[in-house]
């Protein structure tokens, strides 16, 4: 060590010796006992007023379905590509008035980097999907709720995170008119109308009849109450899933539009 | 009024979603969404009432509503890859944890969730890094705006724990982006107004579709 930088080092110690002896005199000046140090006075932090749970992960997987609503008209394709074949043309608004929303089940991008987006469509034949521009639909919605129709033990049960909470007796159609076999989603629910025969609510699915194509509004299969209980369970109507209406009463209490349906 | 969007966009996240999603940019920066307007609505109720704190638990809850229905679907998009997936499954966690703590905190005074239309940002790795950039920094600057407004202390300390993780989020989405984490010696506070006005703009904020109507059916029966 040279002599400039020992002294340098010796400058360093007294300089660093009085800064502790200033901040030990900062500590205990004012203290009337000289044992207990300022800091140890101040006053506690407040608690939080937040308890911030521990972080989760979603652990929700396949049984949330995701739905979405058309913001625009669109043609749904093929292929996630402008230039695929038409599969079939999406409106806006369902034949009641309703927002038309579809089921999604896939994404991908294009060569432009364009999103788009595989949805279930409520189109014939029945199953049908296609790929829309991302800019065509509207925000995403879950669903934690799947309803299941059996066709031949004639019963619905509706599953929340892959639990039965829900089970009922239900008419379906006869053979010359069946249920479509298949998987599809509710869309609407209608209530307040005048129409016995539909009972007190109905709800409108994306499944369609493939016997009645030319039936008022495209033929589409509802899920409704009745004025003729005693027909149920059995087959009974021109496609929809007929409940009694106290059931349908309390299954709306628990599904929304977007919810799965499964006809097996 | 431009340069606070700039500041808290400034790689245009925010500005191109609203664009992409056919809002001009003098709406854009017109900010006049309703959906926006609506969703903050309640924070300056509860102002007037005279419970200040609850006001700014309202605003600071509606964007942890946004940034954890953000990364919650982006997670469910499954259009994410390697760190990018990894960062929005784990940030997505903690701002539902965030979630939780303060609707448990207001109770039944808890704001709503708004509808959110992400509007592909959450289903592609690059517009899903950029836009989560921007919300963290826009979450960052919002708590530091709304800190000093803040009476009691418990409050205080609750907003300034999560302002540093939040902080924390702008770092590491910032770096997964590629750019620079830590730029300024000082970072700005954002009032609660150009906030509003940042998420109104991107249009993010919508109404819900309606799904039910009294026409008389027209099923098969």
């Amino acid at each position: 060590m040279t002599r400039r930088t020992a002294a340098s080092a010796a400058g360093l110690g007294v300089v660093a010796g009085c800064a502790v002896a200033g901040l030990g005199g900062l500590l205990l000046a004012g203290d009337d006992s000289q044992a207990t140090p300022r800091h140890a006075v101040l006053p506690a932090s407040p608690r939080p007023a937040l308890t911030v749970p521990p972080p989760t992960g979603l652990g929700d997987g396949a049984r949330v379905a995701v739905w979405t609503s058309v913001l625009r008209s669109t043609t749904a394709r093929a292929r996630p590509s402008g230039d695929a074949r038409p599969v079939a043309r999406l409106a806006r608004r369902t034949p009641e008035g309703t927002a038309n929303i579809v089921l999604v089940s896939g994404r991908a991008s294009d060569a432009r980097r364009r999103v788009w987006v595989r949805v279930r469509l409520p189109a014939l034949p029945n199953g049908t999907s296609g790929w829309v521009p991302r800019r065509a639909l509207g925000a995403y919605q879950t669903s934690r709720t799947h309803l299941v129709v059996d066709r031949r033990a004639l019963t619905a049960t509706l599953l929340r995170d892959g639990q039965p909470v829900f089970h009922a007796d239900v008419g379906i159609g006869r053979a010359r008119w069946p249920t479509p076999r298949g998987r599809f989603y509710v869309r609407n629910r209608l209530t307040r109308y005048r129409s016995p025969a539909y009972g007190p609510l109905a709800f409108g699915t994306s499944a369609r009849s493939e016997r009645l194509t030319d039936w008022p509004a495209g033929g589409f299969v509802g899920i409704h109450g009745t004025d003729q209980p005693g027909l149920l369970p059995g087959r009974v109507s021109h496609g929809c899933i007929r409940m009694r209406n106290g059931d349908i009463v309390r299954l709306s209490r628990l599904i929304k539009a977007g919810t799965p349906l499964t006809i097996r | 009024m431009d340069f606070l969007l700039d500041d808290l966009d400034a790689d245009g996240a925010l500005r191109e979603a609203g664009e992409n999603a056919g809002i001009s940019r003098a709406t854009f920066l017109g900010g006049t969404i309703a959906g926006a307007v609506a969703a903050f609505a309640i924070a300056p109720t509860a102002e007037a009432a005279g419970n200040n704190d609850v006001a700014v638990l309202n605003f600071a809850l509606v964007l942890e509503y946004m940034q954890s229905s953000f990364y919650t679907e982006a997670e469910r998009s499954k259009a994410l890859r390697g760190k990018a997936e990894d960062a929005a499954k784990r940030v997505g966690a903690v701002e539902r944890a965030h979630v939780k703590a303060f609707q448990d905190l207001l109770g039944r005074k808890a704001i709503k969730r708004p509808m959110f239309n992400f509007r592909g940002t959450t289903e592609a790795q690059r517009p899903f890094l950029k836009t989560a950039v921007a919300f963290e920094d826009l979450a960052v600057a919002a708590y530091k705006g709304q800190a000093p407004r803040l009476r009691a202390k418990p409050v205080l300390a609750a907003a300034v724990a999560i302002h540093s993780v939040e902080a924390r989020h702008a770092a590491w989405m910032r770096y997964l982006f590629g750019v620079q984490p830590a730029v300024n010696a000082f970072d700005d506070a954002s009032p609660k107004a150009e906030v509003q006005r940042v998420v109104g703009a991107t249009g993010f904020i919508v109404t819900r579709p309606r799904t039910t109507s009294r026409r008389r059916p027209r099923y098969t029966g």
